[in-house]
């Protein structure tokens, strides 16, 4: 076989990825999204501060606005975890589902290019994009949120109330982010691994969405058990949570992360093995 | 010998696709591999393609470029929202090539395509999607194309065409081609031999002139007056409107012929007609 080298394959994937019209629609229904959650946000937090923080308005004085662009962010933190995955499944899988769909796969394989990079290469391009996403959801949220709501202390309701100063809040919500971009990663490689093994988008789409799901409704029952509570992939997708502790359990944060990893890796091992058995058909 | 595949064997499940088959090809030369819908011939391009592992058998390709062989498999398979351009260039990336101004012209001219065009392919006709995929096939000079039913779907004046591209790039070229069709006519012209296969079996190859030839049991004579010649009543030749079928079964054409003309027959054409059964074998 010719040398191919991962850098062509990959900055050709890119180079398609731009030139697609779907691209762009599925940028501007992130945005759009983000957009409905900003301001169902607004209102969302101006109800939760009421509700938090009647009974405390009695006892003490607060100071500044606390229905401000930092806890605007945490709303949008928390809403975004179902909504972006599903969209970033199905452009992900789409990366692959079109080829087999218009038979570019086999005009692909046509050339001297290895099987391994060429899956690699998608594997790649897909978490590059996954992180490129995360990465423009978070500072556009930044930045409208503080531009419309300004800066203040963050209030969060976790296992009680804590509060955030403003620049420590903002820190949080950075590290959260970042940790989140795991999160949105696993999810992005499993849609891509399913349309390897299944090919057809539609098929696709159908699965991606119903293993998100699963994992969000998974992710709240307590399975009984501390191994698996411990370590099933579907307890490994809310580490940004931990950002919101007062005292930030670095270690479980870590370990979770690591292990969410891990199962990211092992995902696509699988995906990378089945495409290389697999006979190459449109 | 610049490709050979030997005793090629591939299974669908209980179904038997390729049975033993073996062709053998020379460089410069084109060859035709015929038969009838879902005789196997995809499958065997997909395996000479290396787009699908037989289950036994061996290929050897006798070329040391980058990339031994090219082809399209059924259609040719693009980039729909690129232009012809983005379309060479991707290919051309992924195989470590940099498409320069001087390559996409040449690649451009080498299929008859203009370069003017900078619309996506979508656009395109199957005829100049068939062009630029050869295009594409052809990027890093393969010793050896592959082309499965490469006259699907065109115009009298696209067949013609890719029939001119092709004598070319074997001629001038010296590229192997290797080209599948159901329709015998596509190929008679063109090919040097020809491998007909059948169920999955080789079943007969050799020389395409020679072969047709031997296949060849009818001839449509047309002409005017037929119906009252007595030549064609003693070969009991069936009368058509303005032509007549004649059996090459008794006796020679050209000596039928030969009496139409002493009879005082006007014939304006000949052309013999291939019995397909003869030539695929049994049903």
């Amino acid at each position: 076989m010719a040398p191919n080298n991962m850098i062509s394959l990959v900055g050709a994937e890119i180079y398609k990825i731009r030139k697609q019209s779907k691209t762009l629609y599925a940028l501007a229904a992130i945005l759009i999204i983000e957009g409905f959650v900003i301001v169902s946000a607004y209102y969302q937090g101006a109800g939760i501060i009421d509700l938090l923080l009647d009974n405390l308005k009695d006892s003490f004085e607060f100071k500044g606005n606390l229905l401000n662009g930092n806890l605007i962010i945490y709303l949008i933190l928390n809403s975004l975890w179902f909504h972006i995955p599903l969209i970033l499944m199905i452009i992900i899988s789409g990366f692959l589902t079109s080829e087999y769909k218009d038979k570019t796969i086999e005009t692909v394989m046509l050339q001297p290019v290895s099987k391994l990079n060429f899956i690699l290469s998608k594997y790649v391009v897909s978490i590059a994009f996954t992180i490129f996403i995360v990465l423009l959801l978070a500072v556009s949220t930044f930045l409208v949120s503080y531009w419309i709501f300004g800066r203040g202390d963050l209030v969060v309701y976790l296992d009680g109330l804590n509060f955030f100063k403003s620049d420590d809040a903002f820190n949080r919500l950075i590290l959260a982010f970042l940790s989140g971009v795991n999160s949105m990663v696993f999810f992005s490689v499993v849609s891509l691994t399913l349309a390897v093994i299944l090919k057809d988008a539609t098929k696709t789409w159908i699965v991606s969405a119903i293993f998100l799901i699963c994992s969000n409704l998974l992710l709240k029952i307590d399975f009984q058990n501390e191994i698996l509570n411990e370590l099933f992939f579907s307890k490994l997708t809310d580490s940004w949570q931990y950002f919101f502790y007062y005292k930030i359990p670095y270690a479980t944060i870590y370990f979770k992360n690591l292990l969410l990893l891990s199962y990211t890796v092992f995902i696509m091992l699988i995906g990378v093995i089945i495409f290389k058995r697999r006979d190459i058909q449109g | 010998m610049m490709l050979r595949a030997r005793n090629i064997y591939k299974s669908y499940g209980s179904l038997e696709v390729l049975k033993n088959v073996t062709i053998e090809c020379h460089t410069g030369k084109i060859y035709g591999l015929i038969g009838a819908n879902g005789t196997g011939k995809t499958t065997l391009f997909r395996i000479l393609l290396g787009l699908i592992k037989q289950d036994s058998g061996r290929i050897e390709i006798d070329s040391h470029g980058i990339k031994p062989i090219g082809g399209i498999v059924e259609k040719p398979a693009l980039y729909g929202y690129l232009s012809a351009y983005e379309n060479l260039k991707v290919f051309a990336q992924i195989q470590g090539l940099k498409l320069t101004k001087e390559l996409f012209h040449q690649s451009m001219q080498q299929v008859g395509l203009s370069t003017a065009r900078t619309d996506a392919v979508n656009n395109y006709s199957l005829g100049m999607k068939q062009r630029l995929g050869l295009a594409v096939a052809l990027l890093n000079n393969p010793a050896c194309i592959v082309l499965d039913e490469p006259f699907s779907g065109l115009d009298p004046m696209g067949i013609f065409a890719l029939h001119e591209l092709i004598k070319e790039l074997s001629g001038k070229k010296q590229i192997t081609v290797i080209i599948s069709s159901h329709i015998i006519s596509e190929l008679t012209d063109l090919c040097d031999t020809l491998y007909i296969l059948n169920k999955g079996e080789i079943i007969k190859s050799g020389a395409a002139a020679q072969l047709l030839e031997e296949s060849v049991t009818t001839y449509k004579i047309v002409g005017k007056n037929l119906e009252r010649s007595e030549v064609m009543k003693k070969v009991n030749a069936v009368i058509l409107d303005k032509s007549a079928l004649v059996s090459s079964k008794n006796i020679g054409i050209s000596e039928v012929l030969k009496e139409l003309i002493e009879e005082g027959m006007e014939v304006s054409s000949c052309i013999p007609q291939t019995d397909l059964k003869a030539l695929f074998g049994p049903e």
